[in-house]
């Protein structure tokens, strides 16, 4: 879609709205063993997937929630016997509608609003759109499909890739025992993209998932399992948002990335999930011999917000490059970072983060570089840029960094201003109003995020940091 | 957890300690109270990250290295004209008012195990009084450990518009062959406009285990300015710490240290900015060696109130060693928007280029490598306003490169 679409659009008008809710399956509230047998019944799994998700649901009872980090978002309004785990939307298309014109209209208003098929219909190469729990609506040009890529709804994966589904779900790259909304995710997910590109194979266009929560009290637990074979490319991209309601929503998925040899995958999201809702995802990658890791996420929904993707450099000569941004206002914790292992020599990594507080909201930048004994020439450069609006915002950055090897290049820097007062004079001066310098000198700060993004992305992060800081600049 | 060393420790033991220093009652209470917390209280918090801790402080066996009525040392006092330097026992019967009012407001004598142990038993230790309006030079303070365990306890009051440097000495004398405790508390309060600069030289016996908390409260105008050079010690677990309580008030934490062998280093340096127009700076620099290991956290804590602060922060490691390890944390947290701040930390190994230029001209490698490390510590001696200090620090560098 064109950047003057967007435009048209009223944008609070895309983000608030909510539907009825009509549902045809719903599991009971709360999380017992019964409730992981029905979802996995009800989606005709194999008996090892069933097995897997009972054994995660027994590591979640058994660990206990995290509270030791320092300033750590409270965490102790999430109860999970309060949550829905599982909604199926009352459409005939489950397992995701062949084209978008078979879709119900409530759907496909939905996300016409969100602008995300307009992408589509623009002919980009796939988009994904998941409602609730399950996939709607999934589609991927031929051109792709001829080459054997592979881009589907998880569910369905696990029914007709089971080979490399089985080898890769939550075995060596997010594992249930890593925390424990991953083990929570590991009993009760449902939804998410599989995404598969064989060996030499680069596909060009980004392909493209968008989640939504819908219903009130709800979890979700959508699960996307990447796979690059060695010297292939892909870029994905995620968008995930849910209207406001008064109860919390949980939503807790899993990200997996294997990255071959020579291979490169970006991941790119922009989570703009409602202000009651606590984010607490587990996003991993573990990357071969010279491949290369991109992740590159707007942080700007939830109410709470602990993301740490991590990746663990695993093969010589393997990059990762995190670039991250958080926006807190009102009532928001945005706890996020990066994590980076670097079990190899030779590897590299950069971490850019930037995060901007105001009206009360709460950034934290919580990250780790871990470099391995005999990780020899490693480098890492981490930047952590924070800006502030206003006194009843907080900042905190807490970069950990643990060095076991002598050939290394480690830095780490951080800075924290204010906006600049002389800088608004500046644009002030040059015509602009005080909400438009600010709003420029905030596109200007996020500037290396956006334009990572493809433009209709970085378009709609703007939006929506437009959206967050109108009426509340003074 | 906490009773390991609680165990064999006796009231009648506190009660002997305070007796022999001719206390007050005050004084023993405050004693007897940290003895009767020790069973509720922490260790000391150390960095974590979830599944980690990176220095065990449970692992000392405390029971067989403390033994409370044993303190004997060595100490010289050297004194500056116009301040009162003087022992405890001295300060108490000079100034037992004064130090009712104010032990204790810096460091809270139970904020954790260690510190309570240390209120508790400590025997050894200074009060430093500088009266209003005093201009002082050097206050020196040497203490030789002879003994199993020695709790030190320091207290510094800096009157208005008063200044003084302070340097502090810890060495072990006797090599005693086994496992020593030493335990420095320093408390300084420095009222409106006083500057007070406390260096510190830490070069305990290698089989010594170090427990220190240095804090300061710097009131409208006033400085602390701290001095923190670690190169003793098998385990180091020390904070060095600042409060800019007053608007416009100042700090500046200087460190540097270097390991060798198993040596740990577990490093804080934290400050506090509460008023405003407040300015600090953290300026920390070691060398590992070996195996040695050193953990480093950083905190500028910028609160609600603090209006027009700045705020600013390097650490630097190198490592000359594959088998040493470092761990770094500066940490922000900012509350306040009208904040300039900024942290940044490095870890790196001897430049390549630099050694090749230099066994180039036909230095050998280990000279090469030698002159590289004394020019790595330059910009921590340069931020050393002390001159004995800094030569100090600067013959135990290379001493330790000779070795």
């Amino acid at each position: 879609m064109s950047s003057e679409d967007l435009k048209d659009t009223d944008t609070e008008a895309r983000f608030e709205f909510k539907k009825e809710e009509k549902s045809a399956f719903e599991t009971e509230k709360g999380l017992t063993e019964e409730t992981v047998r029905v979802i996995s019944e009800d989606k005709d799994e194999p008996e090892w997937m069933l097995e897997r998700r009972l054994r995660a649901l027994e590591q979640f009872q058994q660990m206990p929630m995290p509270t030791d980090w320092p300033g750590q978002p409270d965490l102790s309004e999430v109860d999970v016997a309060e949550i829905v785990p599982y909604i199926r939307p009352d459409i005939e298309t489950r397992g995701g509608a062949e084209s978008w014109e078979d879709l119900p209209d409530e759907i496909k208003d939905t996300f016409d609003k969100l602008g995300i098929p307009e992408a589509e219909k623009n002919a980009l190469s796939g988009v994904g759109a998941q409602y609730e729990s399950e996939i709607v609506y999934q589609n991927m040009q031929e051109r792709w499909e001829e080459k054997g890529v592979i881009f589907m709804d998880m569910d369905k994966a696990v029914r007709e890739h089971p080979e490399l589904v089985r080898e890769h779900f939550m075995t060596k790259c997010v594992p249930p025992s890593d925390n424990k909304f991953a083990a929570l995710h590991g009993a009760v997910w449902s939804g998410g993209s599989f995404v598969y590109v064989p060996e030499d194979t680069t596909v060009e266009m980004p392909i493209q998932a968008y989640f939504r929560m819908n219903s009130e009290g709800m979890g979700q637990f959508e699960h996307t399992l990447i796979i690059a074979e060695d010297n292939a490319e892909v870029h994905y991209i995620e968008g995930c948002s849910a209207p406001q309601y008064a109860e919390f929503n949980l939503h807790s998925g899993g990200v997996e990335v294997f990255v071959g040899e020579n291979a490169h995958v970006q991941y790119s999201t922009v989570q703009n999930w409602s202000k009651n809702t606590y984010n607490l995802n587990t996003k991993r990658a573990i990357v071969e011999a010279d491949g290369t890791m991109e992740w590159v996420s707007g942080s700007m929904g939830s109410k709470a917000t602990m993301l740490y993707p991590a990746t663990i450099l695993k093969g010589p000569g393997a990059t990762d490059n995190h670039i991250t941004i958080a926006f807190a206002g009102d009532g928001q914790n945005i706890d996020t970072g990066a994590k980076v292992y670097h079990n190899a020599p030779n590897t590299s990594s950069t971490i850019e983060s930037k995060s901007i507080s105001k009206d009360g909201g709460r950034t934290n930048y919580r990250g780790l570089v871990h470099i391995s004994d005999g990780a020899e020439n490693s480098k890492t450069n981490v930047e952590c840029d924070a800006l502030m609006f206003d006194n009843e915002s907080t900042s905190d950055t807490m970069p950990y960094m643990e060095i076991q090897e002598s050939k290394v290049d480690v830095a780490h820097e951080a800075t924290v201003g204010k906006i600049g007062d002389e800088d608004v004079f500046y644009l002030q001066s040059r015509g602009l109003d005080d909400d438009d310098a600010k709003q420029m000198i905030v596109a200007g700060f996020i500037e290396p995020i956006t334009e990572e993004l493809p433009i209709e992305y970085a378009v709609e992060l703007n939006r929506l940091i437009e959206l967050e800081m109108e009426g509340s600049l003074g | 957890m906490s009773t390991q060393v609680h165990a064999n420790l006796t009231d009648e033991q506190v009660r002997t300690i305070s007796e022999d220093l001719d206390e007050p009652e005050w004084l023993l209470e405050t004693r007897l109270d940290a003895l009767a917390a020790l069973e509720d209280l922490e260790m000391p918090s150390v960095i974590r990250t979830p599944g980690r801790d990176w220095t065990n402080l449970d692992a000392l066996e405390y029971e067989r290295i403390v033994d409370p009525l044993d303190r004997s040392q060595e100490k010289d006092r050297v004194e500056a004209e116009g301040v009162d330097v003087l022992s405890w026992s001295e300060a108490l019967s000079e100034h037992g008012d004064l130090i009712e009012d104010r032990f204790g407001s810096v460091v809270d004598p139970q904020r954790d195990y260690l510190t309570a142990l240390s209120t508790a038993l400590f025997s050894a230790g200074t009060v430093i009084y500088v009266p209003e309006g005093v201009d002082a030079e050097d206050v020196k303070i040497r203490t030789r450990m002879h003994s199993q365990s020695l709790f030190n306890y320091t207290l510094v009051v800096a009157e208005e518009s008063s200044s003084v440097t302070i340097l502090e000495r810890q060495t072990t004398g006797t090599d005693l062959e086994d496992k020593q405790y030493y335990s420095g508390i320093v408390e300084v309060d420095a009222a409106e406009n006083a500057h007070v600069q406390y260096g510190a030289l830490q070069n305990l016996s290698e089989e010594t285990y170090n427990f220190s908390v240095k804090r300061g409260h710097a009131d409208t105008y006033a400085t602390v300015n701290w001095i923190e050079g670690n190169i003793g010690s098998r385990l180091t677990k020390t904070s060095v710490e600042t409060r800019l309580i007053g608007d416009s008030s100042e700090s500046k934490i200087v460190g540097a240290f270097f390991g060798h062998e198993d040596q740990h280093f577990d490093l804080a340096s934290r400050v506090w900015h509460e008023g405003e127009h407040t300015v600090a700076d953290l300026v920390t620099r070691g060398v590992l060696d070996d195996e040695a290991r050193s953990v480093y956290e950083g905190v500028q804590d910028v609160g609600t109130e603090a209006w027009d602060t700045s705020s600013y922060q390097r650490e630097n490691t190198l490592m000359l060693s594959d088998e040493s390890e470092a761990d770094a944390s500066p940490k922000l947290i900012i509350n306040n928007h009208d904040t300039e701040a900024s942290h940044s930390a490095t870890v790196g190994q001897v430049d390549a280029e630099d050694l090749f230029y230099m066994t180039s001209r036909g230095i050998g490698e280990k000279r090469a490598t030698d002159l590289l490390v004394e020019g790595f510590f330059v910009p921590v001696m340069e931020e050393i306003a002390v001159d004995e200090l800094r030569e100090d620090l600067d013959e135990l560098v290379v001493e330790r490169l000779q070795r």
